[in-house]
């Protein structure tokens, strides 16, 4: 949660600097401007990271539970998890991710087993590229695998043992839906039916405002922290997750399906999208933010 | 007797007096220090857009210890504050770069910049003036015409001129002017352009470098600074914002869009932060004397880079890497904006560059030992020797320590000069000039 309210900080502090700059004598500075507009995307990517990554684990979980029994036996696998502690989720992205992490470790066994010719090679790549930040990511089918994988590498050795017992039956199905889920148009139609039953409860706790604590609490019932000790791992790993700040964004941008062109051309793309998902999940807290980087380009085109 | 050392650390002394304005306002800032090729006159540019120029006093027998200081020759007013009508903006007068053209006859040419538009100044002495008009003398007889007027000896007068103004060539902020070694030419580059200029003609310029995108929402880099080869006409370098320089041919082409050669040092992934990119952005490059290096400024080192090697630079020096873990309220204060700039020694054998609290850095780059010193009033006694500062990173602190956060961030040296021949340098510290010489009288 920290570098999450960092990142939001430096956002605001960005915005006003470019706010700033367009009153000051002389007129605008470029150069000056073009670094801020860097920082501010940095920072945003971080944030909007965050965030997504409580999306894309909301989808998991209304996922898991339209489906059946197994899905209860794996909640029942999961429940000793959840109550361990209390969803202080400060948006930490591991945090966020963690519940997804055990039916992702299932995934990525499953994906061993099941598609083992096909992307097998990759997963191993994958899961043994832990460390360097998964920053060189194959193809784009895989970053959505792989920036939770990532995370979850991180932790899977104080999952497994806990979470997994054994692929369910209905795993590989589970699988090859995950992936899509994430990606594919099809899969963003899935998305927004999924996001639907979320959205009244997520309309109830969020509020259009840039209060992190609000968008925390939306996030709760989502996300199981495991222990302290994943705290305290994700707080080492800090530095790493800056570097998987990357191969995150990939996955963003190649799950909005815009190029990630240029400086604000890779604003500007995302935004429709993130726009988009705006309409889909209601409201995101960062909207105001998005939608104020909008004068900005203006203003760049105007030089 | 004349005795320093050939390497660090040397031993610098103040002038007798420190050159400064009395009262401290906002025009007073110094924003540009440059040495002229001789190393005979010192030229300031503040933000008021004056230009103060130094001379360098004769030894005279009569008073020896008075040898080599430097005193005001002249001042002037270079730039004036504009407004673009069309764009509704104020042009700042504060002046950006002053270069000295080389010395051809009695008078000094410099050029002097600011935002939109560069100067030629020419200053000169006036030690005679023509007097006698009186066509009939005083008893009435015709003179004879050649006789009317004569030069008679007055006051020396040191008078500045402006003899070019070039203007309305650049849409963006002027960073930098580099006078070509043709003495002919001189370059003027801004964020994306750089322009080529003959020295004589004043509405034309050609575009050597140009690197806006078609679509400017496609923007990625400025340029930050440039420079000519001080031997080789054709060739120069230009940096950017994201650490790369580059090296231009101008024989290869009219527009130097394809660079010859592209200098650039892979990013430490280890160190990656939101402000990597800030950090990284080059604020000054610098040819060496003998034209075979290379130096740039980035936030937080200084590189000397080998023309022959592109794939990493010759050598790294830490400046304040003490800030590194700061970067976020640098960046609140706006310091990590701060533009710092380099200078080679006349050897090519200590580069020097400027940092916060009023220190100022040397490094050697044959012994690798490094000084951190101190342009203050309090340390400047005249005659006395600079002591090395030292900056404490953690831990216990050292009697004449300072910590990091005791560091003051408003103090910051930002423009200094390297006399061409002698260990004679000047650093600017905002308002001030200090100017420390090497030698024992």
């Amino acid at each position: 949660m920290e570098y999450k309210v960092e990142a939001h900080r430096i956002m605001s502090i960005s915005l006003g600097k470019i706010y700033n700059s367009r009153v000051q004598r002389g007129g605008i500075k470029l150069h000056k401007n073009l670094l801020v507009s860097l920082v501010l995307r940095s920072a945003r990517q971080v944030y909007l990271r965050d965030y997504y990554g409580g999306i894309c684990l909301s989808a998991q979980q209304a996922r898991e539970w339209c489906e059946g029994e197994y899905m209860d036996s794996e909640q029942d696998k999961l429940v000793p998890g959840s109550t361990e502690s209390l969803p202080e989720s400060d948006g930490q992205s591991e945090v966020a991710v963690d519940k997804q992490e055990p039916s992702n470790v299932v995934e990525s066994h499953a994906a061993l087993d099941v598609e083992s010719e096909a992307s097998g090679e990759q997963d191993h790549a994958e899961n043994g590229v832990l460390d360097s930040g998964c920053s060189e990511l194959k193809t784009p089918e895989e970053s959505p695998e792989a920036s939770p994988t990532c995370e979850v590498s991180n932790v899977v050795t104080t999952i497994s043992s806990n979470c997994i017992s054994g692929p369910p039956p209905s795993n590989p199905k589970q699988a090859t839906e995950t992936p899509n889920g994430c990606q594919t148009d099809d899969g963003e139609s899935v998305e927004e039916k999924l996001h639907e039953p979320i959205v009244p409860h997520t309309c109830t706790n969020r509020k259009r405002s840039a209060d992190d604590s609000e968008l925390t609490d939306s996030l709760p019932k989502k996300t199981k922290v495991m222990s302290s000790t994943l705290i305290s791992k994700n707080d080492e790993k800090k530095a790493e997750t800056e570097e998987m700040d990357t191969s995150n964004v990939s996955s963003l941008i190649t799950i909005f399906g815009s190029s990630f062109s240029g400086l604000l051309s890779s604003e500007d793309g995302a935004q429709p999208d993130s726009e988009a998902e705006d309409s889909d999940s209601g409201q995101i807290c960062c909207d105001q933010m998005l939608k104020n980087l909008n004068p900005w380009s203006t203003a760049i085109v105007a030089f | 007797m004349k005795c320093f050392s050939r390497y660090l650390p040397y031993l610098f002394r103040p002038s007798s007096t420190i050159l400064s304005s009395s009262c401290h306002t906002e025009a007073d800032i110094i924003s540009t220090v440059e040495f002229n090729p001789t190393g005979e006159l010192l030229a300031t540019g503040d933000k008021g857009g004056r230009v103060v120029v130094f001379q360098r006093e004769q030894e005279s027998k009569n008073q020896p210890h008075r040898r080599g200081e430097y005193n005001v020759y002249s001042t002037f007013q270079s730039h004036e504050p504009e407004f673009d009508y069309l764009k509704s903006l104020e042009i700042e007068e504060k002046i950006n770069k002053i270069r000295w053209l080389p010395q051809q006859n009695a008078a000094y040419f410099l050029l002097s910049t600011n935002d939109k538009t560069v100067k030629l100044w020419k200053v000169s002495e006036r030690d005679k003036r023509p007097e006698g008009y009186n066509l009939k003398d005083e008893e009435g007889r015709i003179r004879d015409p050649t006789t009317i007027t004569a030069l008679r000896p007055m006051d020396l007068m040191v008078e500045a001129t402006p003899r070019r103004v070039f203007s309305n060539a650049h849409t963006y902020h002027i960073n930098s002017i580099s006078v070509n070694s043709d003495y002919e030419t001189y370059m003027s580059t801004d964020d994306l352009r750089i322009n080529l200029w003959n020295l004589e003609i004043t509405n034309r310029s050609f575009n050597i470098v140009d690197i806006k995108p078609a679509n400017m929402e496609m923007l990625t880099e400025v340029i930050t600074a440039a420079e000519f080869q001080p031997s080789q006409c054709n060739t120069f370098v230009y940096s950017s914002s994201k650490g790369s320089i580059r090296l231009c041919d101008m024989r290869a082409s009219a527009l130097c869009d394809n660079h010859s050669k592209l200098f650039e040092e892979p990013e430490d992934p280890s160190n990656r932060s939101f402000f990597s990119e800030i950090i990284s952005s080059i604020s000054d490059v610098k040819f060496s004397h003998s034209g075979r290096y290379l130096m740039t400024r980035d936030y937080l080192t200084v590189k000397v880079w080998d023309l022959n090697m592109e794939s990493k630079p010759l050598e790294t020096y830490q400046v304040h890497d003490y800030l590194r873990s700061k970067l976020c309220s640098l960046y609140e204060n706006d310091c990590i904006f701060d533009k710092f700039e380099c200078v080679w020694n006349g050897s090519d054998s200590v580069i020097m560059t400027g940092s916060y609290n009023n220190f100022f850095r040397m490094f050697d780059r044959n012994t690798k030992r490094d000084v951190t010193l101190e342009a203050s009033r309090e340390n400047s006694k005249p005659r006395a020797i600079l002591k090395p500062r030292k900056v404490c990173v953690g831990g216990k602190r050292r009697k004449d320590e300072i910590s990091v956060d005791s560091l003051d961030f408003s103090k910051k040296i930002l423009h200094s000069a390297w006399h061409p021949s002698e260990n004679i340098i000047a650093v600017a510290a905002t308002n001030n000039l200090y100017i420390f010489q090497d030698k024992v009288n």
